[in-house]
């Protein structure tokens, strides 16, 4: 082993909390919900109805963004600072012009029915869900440099997946079940895919990288699960309701295990001393 | 302008901790507290927000079975400070652009720009920038017994800005004027020496040169390119031991660099999820 400075740690821990865990977990249900805009067919009445039902809840959670962002700085009145300078080298200042972009996609395409617009916000979307993987695995702390590719791809099947229980939610109670059935499909898909990217990332990284692994694997699990298990089609909206809070609760917690585990894993000296690639 | 910077030989450092108090005092930095940590003399403990420089105390002691008490083999003290980096962390992180490069080469905080958000505190590979907290953190005033108005009289203008980052500025007003910085002015064995970092190097070279006729293992860190995309230090040190005895990484690692993967793997995802949603959506 080798020698520490009293065991103390080498690098500084996050300041963030509650408000940054539910700033990335709301990031991501506002771009994916730009995607699954762009999925819905509007050839289709459901189609179309889920798209305009994707596209209010997306400008309605991308609005609740920016207070919850600022609440976070030490100094909140000065917010503005970050769009007096545009650094694409900053995951956060990229990040922030991101959201003001996606925020204006989403309130045009609202207004304005246009293919190209549907694309943007969905690329946008896409953008928005990964981008803050990337803004934490581009920083020293141990657990989230150790997932540099871990992380942000499973930020977006998060998100996507969050995004598409959010809507299937808003379409059952509303009785769009066509749509329902497709966004509960991709809803699997996704977090399947965030499952597959957890269970890679547990096999290669080290005992924290295990912690933190093992402080989602239940919620994804069951979230998982939840989509598969038959019912009678009269309890199918009960289902989809419990499948979609599952689901949601999931992709909180793993924005939440990550701020914490995070947080743990700076206090090991060892893993500051060398820090990886 | 050609760049400063410091060379802190640890050889000559012998623990006054006058740097630490010179620098307190001329920045107008609050206490950190008071507490005994029954680590050597170190009861600092680390840099901070409100502490730019920290003097460490490495006791290295010889097992003598037979000698009545542990007998001390060698004692290490080293005044640690921000590095300033070639390419900083902190300063690519920062999206308000209050942390920059200013005309002597060194990473400084602009106070009135920064907005507290903390992303430059983990994107340090050295763990030295920290947010300094807000003035009502009791904390800073605990130690002394003052009253309610001596108190307030006794907030100093990093106290007011409280929220935002801290850390060293190489003293940054004092080089404007022509000055040393006032951790390398109050040093009184000249283990901390500040100046244009060309001759900084050479002379530490030479220094490595003459320990080394005299049978003392001493090697720089920071002199030059430390790895991981960070290149040289503008504060670099003389040491006689590993790295991590200091506490200092031995691979530190540039954060940034770990974007093209990170943008390229969420990327994929997003793409790979849109191809299983249009086949989900839009098959007839």
């Amino acid at each position: 082993m080798n020698p520490t400075y009293y065991d103390r740690p080498v690098l500084k821990a996050p300041h963030w909390g509650w408000n940054v865990v539910t700033y990335l977990f709301l990031g991501g249900i506002t771009g994916g919900l730009g995607i699954v805009a762009a999925l819905a067919d509007p050839k289709t009445p459901s189609g179309r109805r889920l798209r305009k039902t994707a596209r209010i809840a997306s400008l309605v959670v991308a609005t609740a963004n920016p207070p919850i962002l600022i609440s976070h700085l030490g100094r909140p009145e000065r917010f503005l600072h970050m769009l007096r300078t545009f650094k694409p080298g900053s995951p956060m200042s990229l990040g922030v012009w991101g959201l003001v972009a996606y925020s204006t996609a989403a309130a045009a395409s609202i207004m304005i029915e246009d293919d190209r617009l549907t694309a943007l916000q969905a690329i946008l979307g896409a953008y928005l869900a990964g981008y803050t993987g990337v803004l934490l695995s581009a920083t020293a702390v141990p657990l989230w440099a150790a997932g540099k590719a871990h992380i942000p791809a499973a930020c977006v099947c998060s998100g996507v997946a969050s995004a598409c229980a959010l809507a299937s939610a808003i379409s059952s109670l509303t009785g769009n079940a066509e749509a329902v059935g497709k966004l509960e499909r991709l809803e699997q898909v996704a977090t399947a895919g965030e499952a597959v990217i957890l269970i890679h990332f547990n096999a290669s990284g080290g005992p924290r990288v295990r912690r933190f692994v093992g402080r989602v694997a239940a919620p994804v699990a069951l979230s998982l699960v939840a989509g598969l298990v038959h019912v009678p089609e009269r309890h199918r909206r009960l289902r989809t309701l419990l499948a979609s809070a599952l689901t949601l609760t999931a992709g909180y917690l793993f924005r939440n295990a990550l701020i914490e585990v995070g947080k743990r894993s700076t206090t090991d000296p060892q893993a500051g001393f060398r820090q990886p690639r | 302008m050609s760049e400063t910077g410091f060379f802190t030989d640890t050889t000559l450092c012998i623990g006054c901790k006058a740097c630490e108090v010179a620098c307190k005092q001329w920045n107008e930095l609050p206490s950190d507290g008071f507490a005994f940590t029954g680590e050597s003399y170190d009861n600092t403990s680390q840099l901070s927000g409100t502490t730019w420089r920290h003097v460490a105390f490495v006791e290295q002691v010889a097992i003598e079975p037979a000698a009545p008490s542990p007998i001390v083999e060698k004692w290490l003290m080293m005044s640690d400070v921000c590095k300033h980096c070639t390419n900083a962390g902190c300063q690519e992180a920062c999206p308000t652009g209050a942390i920059v490069k200013n005309e002597f080469g060194n990473v400084y905080v602009q106070p009135d720009v920064c907005n507290g958000c903390g992303y430059c505190v983990v994107s340090c590979p050295f763990g030295v920038i920290d947010l300094i907290d807000p003035i009502d953190d009791e904390r800073k005033f605990s130690v002394a017994t003052l009253s309610e108005s001596r108190r307030d009289a006794n907030q100093t203008a990093i106290q007011k800005s409280g929220g935002v980052a801290g850390k060293c500025t190489l003293c940054y007003d004092r080089q404007k004027i022509g000055e040393t910085p006032a951790c390398a002015k109050a040093c009184p064995t000249e283990s901390i020496q500040f100046g244009v970092l060309d001759e900084l190097r050479e002379r530490a070279a030479e220094r490595v040169a003459s320990l080394a006729e005299r049978g003392v293992d001493a090697h720089l860190y920071g002199a030059d390119d430390v790895g991981g995309g960070i290149g040289s230090l503008n504060a670099f040190f003389l040491l006689t031991d590993r790295p991590e005895v200091y506490n200092l990484p031995v691979e530190p690692v540039l954060p940034s660099t770990r974007q093209p993967a990170g943008y390229t793997a969420a990327a994929g995802a997003a793409i790979a999820l849109a191809l299983a949603g249009w086949a989900i959506f839009r098959s007839r």
